[in-house]
């Protein structure tokens, strides 16, 4: 036998004993002998050509459990995050996923498969991005859309990086509304570092964009423009089509965030004039998931050959049966390395497959009630906030997707620690706001909150 | 299988062609070149009137797996492009010597070209 | 072997021949927003979507599912993947309710996710030899990004950036290397092989200097090889000034048995989806933690976690912070599986893991008839297909029920075919997969042109799909008429 003592597996879930083997390695004593044998080896540590003077030969002090343990431990660890109600939203958000998504994504043939790198094989997988890819198409109006980016943030940043490509000249400045959120600014950031581009923010006015303030600022230096609808502060932005038309003015290019949700009703982005919309899709497809993402990424076609990130298209056999590919690889890394459009290789699409099946059980018409509501749900909850003596709702006079900011007279920290302790959460965004994000999720604590508030502010 | 090279033009080491002719330089890229890169499936061309010197990347080419850039060898103003290429790539792949050609360029054959001779014996 | 995968095909009602028909060709519906209260030049005139019934999606991913091959089905040697068993419990952890929560809730809510991103940060710095890690990094090329911006903070903070614009990468690094360099602003200085397949000091001395930021290395290469001179190197870069940053990718095969940090990296990440057994998902999602040396913590991005005076656990911004790389805290549920996966294992599970990996490749090698020019190689190696297109001999072997190597990468070998079996097969499956290499040996060039005949579609005509771009079923309808 070897220096290294292999035992046989401990097979049982409940009682255990120290492991010394991977349970998911499924070598016996025996093949080990064998297999080292075969090779004329005496020993597995033979086979590690580390020099001494870099080995390791301490412990990492994390003591082997069973299955159970470890499920115990974890379910333990997690019970310590409170039970909150949550009204949160600003850039994530909480919509049912049905169980069919968790179904069949959940089969092994999906969760367990790689990068469609020999497509003969992997025909199924690729079906189910080109149709989230189609779908994304669908809600944006627009040409393209790439199978995902990591998150909405790092979407932004590649946005930025693509409008700084293709421009015929060249520019630094990119032009972001005051209101996106802190985190998703620095992302830009440090993606457009790199490039040597500057984000600056434009201010709005009563909710929405600040034209003159944007009209002033704007140059032929700027690369691009983006806004949101709806906006970190949930309003539907009304003026993009004039935000298009300065964008386009200077040759800068003009980015929308939004969501697939908002898309589903709102007026689609490229009747509005964007060059390319950016998103969280995982809205729809992952429960909250402490802020995991699904970068949205679609582009008008002209900006095809400047996309990041992986894209399936359709081919055809030997035999002529369609079929499904990745396509136009060469802008991609392992293909460009350092003049690739992106450094993206691990995606997101597993998630983009658990949107794709989410939109397709809600179908057109389910999804587009679930806009519907978000409408609803939001100027319903203002009312009944606005109602409340000591608040009012919304503080921006404008149409609002789901959530709304509220004024309160009592100190916004007070009020959302006070909220907390009586079990619901939502944002401090202001001095004297906050900000409530309702769904399909919490609507049903609604009257809950609203009695939760009305005694906060007696 | 031997690629075609003929004898009435000039070559460069990177695999693109020179055909003088009298007012100005066409340049392709070589059958050798063609092969090596397999089914042309993206072509970028320069901009007619833009001004190159010789030796800068000025035009792309791309197959499914690799990406080409292509040398002027010769310097001067673009006075021609040809965008039969940019919506049917494979003309490169099926004449690269005719119909596949990429663009003109006033400027004079570099001494350093090539003949057919030499260019064979370099891409035995 | 005797193989076959699924396949449901008919023509659809505009006579094309498809495997399953896209959900656009089956029910679609057009709805309009008749009742909304909001102005009409806010809203879109119609949505068109397609509208199965449930029984009419679990068909179609069902379908779909079969028609795509998984770690589950069988061998899947993809170098540099690392593409092992993912244990069903890990599913069921990150399932868990209790860890759904939304990204801003307040540390005091909270602390249940933040002990366990502490703990994995622990877990990660302990394996890595590093201080700490950060989990933000959503894959392994965010990751690589991350580290650089790190790196560049610290040289800014030396008021050395403007002039340490280099980095660093060997010819046979991963390709998102020089991407990722070329994101953060850097020029790429490419450093060729030497013979060995190894890293040359001398060419790496002559490349070194003032202009170097950081030279990125994995360790074992692209080749399964260990760089014997890893002290050296580090050595020659630290004494220029700059940082040296590991690619975790290749990690499973030196867990417990080297650690990064005790080699001399600064820098370093970990692919948590290959190392650590989170499920590639057709390609995502992953996590690219970095762990870093007590020099550099102080750059590491917005939020990390700490532990307070009271034994409770709360997110804090690092001093020179790089600031952020993903909108929120990275890939949580991924991050969630990589902690039950350490904390099943243990640390005999982990050594055992790389044992089992460096003596699967070595057997599965020993018993394939293909060259193998580079040795001693650890959890991988790069056979060549000789006389063969690499890329053709793949398709040779789907015909044998298995997934094919990585090909025609690292290209210092000749048509490669890398290698990976990772520690999740049996001799049994190893053995089956030795066959396939030798079954795909003896087919000739015009059988090995006509695979894969046993697959869902057979070979795919790559050209047409760049050519003539189809990206969505809009375009595939546009294309009917």
């Amino acid at each position: 036998m070897t220096t290294m003592q292999r035992i046989q597996h401990d097979r049982t879930d409940g009682s255990h004993e120290p492991n010394e083997s991977s349970p998911f390695a499924p070598q016996t004593p025996q093949e080990v002998e064998a297999m080292l044998s075969a090779i004329d080896a005496d020993s597995v540590e033979e086979l590690f050509d580390v020099p001494e003077a870099v080995a390791f030969d301490g412990d990492f002090d994390v003591e082997a459990k069973s299955e159970y343990e470890v499920r115990s431990e974890i379910e333990d660890l997690l019970g310590r995050n409170a039970d909150r109600t949550e009204f949160l939203g600003r850039g994530h958000y909480d919509h049912y996923v049905p169980s069919v998504v968790d179904y069949l994504s959940l089969r092994s043939e999906f969760l367990t498969s790689y990068t469609q790198y020999q497509p003969e094989t992997s025909q199924g997988f690729l079906q189910a991005l080109f149709e989230f890819q189609s779908m994304i198409v669908e809600l944006t109006g627009l040409d393209v859309a790439n199978c995902s980016m990591y998150d909405a943030a790092t979407a932004l940043g590649e946005a930025a990086l693509l409008a700084a490509r293709v421009r015929d000249t060249s520019g630094s400045r990119v032009l972001v509304p005051e209101t996106i959120r802190s985190e998703r600014r620095s992302v830009l950031e440090n993606y457009a570092d790199g490039a040597e581009l500057t984000v600056e923010t434009y201010p709005l006015d009563a909710g929405n964009t600040d034209l003159d303030a944007l009209s002033d600022l704007i140059d032929e230096d700027v690369v691009m423009v983006y806004a949101q609808s709806p906006t970190a502060r949930g309003a539907i932005e009304e003026r993009l089509s004039d935000v298009a038309s300065l964008a386009d003015d200077h040759e800068a290019a003009f980015c929308l965030g939004s969501d697939p949700v908002a898309l589903a009703l709102l007026k689609e982005p490229a009747a509005v004039g964007a060059d390319i919309v950016i998103g969280d899709a995982s809205v729809l497809g992952l429960s909250a998931s402490h802020g995991m993402g699904l970068g949205l990424f679609a582009v008008k076609e002209g900006y095809l050959r400047q996309v990041p990130g992986r894209l399936v298209g359709t081919s055809e056999t030997a035999d002529g049966r369609r079929a499904y590919t990745l396509t136009l690889q060469t802008r991609e890394q392992h293909i460009r390395k350092e003049r690739a459009t992106s450094n993206i290789c691990t995606n997101q699409a597993w998630v983009a497959l658990r949107t794709a099946i989410h939109i397709a059980s809600l179908g057109a018409s389910g999804l587009a009630s679930l806009a519907e509501e978000c409408v609803t749900m939001a100027s319903e909850a203002a009312a009944r906030l606005e109602d409340v003596d000591g608040v009012a709702a919304p503080v921006d006079d404008r149409h609002h997707f789901r959530e709304f900011v509220a004024r309160t007279e009592v100190p916004a920290t007070e009020v959302v620690d006070e909220l907390a302790d009586r079990g619901f959460l939502v944002h401090e965004v202001g001095e004297f706001e906050i900000q409530v994000c309702v769904t399909e999720t919490n609507s049903a604590d609604l009257d809950d909150l609203v009695a939760a508030v009305r005694e906060v502010l007696v | 299988m031997t690629n075609e090279t003929p004898d009435d033009l000039q070559y460069t080491d990177s695999h693109e062609w020179i055909d003088d002719r009298g007012d100005a330089r066409r340049i392709g890229i070589t059958d050798f070149a063609q092969d090596e890169l397999g089914d042309v499936v993206f072509v970028e061309l320069p901009e007619e009137g833009e001004s190159l010197e010789s030796g800068t990347a000025c035009a792309v080419v791309e197959s499914i797996k690799a990406v080409s850039d292509i040398y002027t060898p010769v310097s001067g103003t673009v006075t021609a492009t040809n965008d039969d290429v940019l919506d049917r790539p494979e003309l490169l792949n099926t004449d690269p010597y005719g119909e596949g050609w990429l663009f003109e360029i006033d400027g004079q054959v570099p001494d350093d070209a090539l003949d057919a001779d030499d260019y064979r014996e370099q891409t035995e | 072997m005797n193989y076959r995968q699924a396949t449901w095909e008919r023509e659809t009602d505009s006579g094309e021949s498809v495997n399953e028909p896209l959900l656009s060709e089956k029910r679609t519906e057009t709805v309009t927003h008749d009742d909304v209260d909001l102005p009409d030049e806010l809203v879109r005139e119609e949505l068109t979507l397609p509208e199965p019934a449930e029984p009419e999606v679990a068909s179609h991913y069902t379908r779909l599912s079969q028609m795509t091959y998984s770690v589950e089905h069988g061998p899947y040697p993809l170098g540099s993947c690392t593409m092992k068993y993912n244990p069903k419990f890990i599913e069921d952890v990150a399932a868990l309710d209790e860890g759904s929560i939304h990204p801003d809730r307040a540390d005091e809510d909270a602390q249940g996710t933040l002990a366990i991103l502490h703990g994995l940060q622990e877990y990660l710095a302990e394996i890595g030899g590093m201080e700490t890690a950060t989990l933000q990094p959503p894959a392994g090329a965010a990751g690589e990004f991350t580290g650089l911006l790190v790196a560049r903070a610290y040289h800014r903070s030396n008021d050395e950036d403007d002039e340490r614009r280099e980095v660093i990468v060997p010819a046979s690094a991963h390709g998102t290397n020089f991407a990722s360099a070329a994101m953060a602003g850097y020029d790429v200085v490419e450093l060729p092989s030497d013979e060995d397949g190894r890293v040359p000091v001398d060419a790496l001395e002559a490349a070194v200097g003032d202009s170097t930021a950081a030279l990125m290395l994995t360790n074992p290469n692209t080749l399964g090889l260990f760089e014997r001179d890893i002290s050296e190197i580090a050595d020659v870069v630290h004494d220029a000034g700059g940082l040296l940053y590991y690619d975790g990718a290749n990690l499973n095969a030196l867990l417990g048995r080297a650690r990064p940090g005790d080699m001399g990296f600064d820098i370093m990440h970990y692919n948590v989806h290959k190392t650590f057994a989170s499920p590639h998902g057709g390609g995502g999602p992953g996590a690219g933690p970095i762990g870093v040396v007590d020099e550099l913590t102080d750059f590491l991005p917005d939020p990390h976690v700490r532990e307070t005076d009271d034994g409770s656990f709360e997110f804090y911004e690092p001093a020179e912070s790089v600031g952020k790389v993903h909108g929120f805290h990275g890939n949580w549920l991924v991050l969630l599986k990589t902690y039950a996966y350490i904390s099943r294992l243990g640390d005999g599970g982990l050594k055992d893991t790389s044992a089992m990996a460096v003596l699967n490749a070595n057997y599965l090698a020993s018993q394939i008839d293909l060259d193998v020019p580079y040795g001693p190689f650890h959890h991988e190696f790069v056979a060549s297909a000789g006389d063969v297109d690499a890329a053709e001999f793949a398709k040779g072997m789907l015909d044998e029920g298995v997934h094919p190597p990585t090909t025609k990468w690292p290209e210092i070998v000749d048509e490669a075919l890398m290698t990976e079996p990772t520690e999740a097969l049996s001799k049994d499956q190893l053995d089956v997969l030795a066959e396939a290499f030798t079954a795909t040996g003896q087919k000739t060039p015009e059988e090995l042109s006509e695979a894969p005949t046993t697959t869902a579609a057979g070979r795919i005509d790559q050209t047409s799909a760049a050519r003539n771009p189809r990206l969505s079923w809009h375009d595939v309808e546009a294309d009917d008429e």
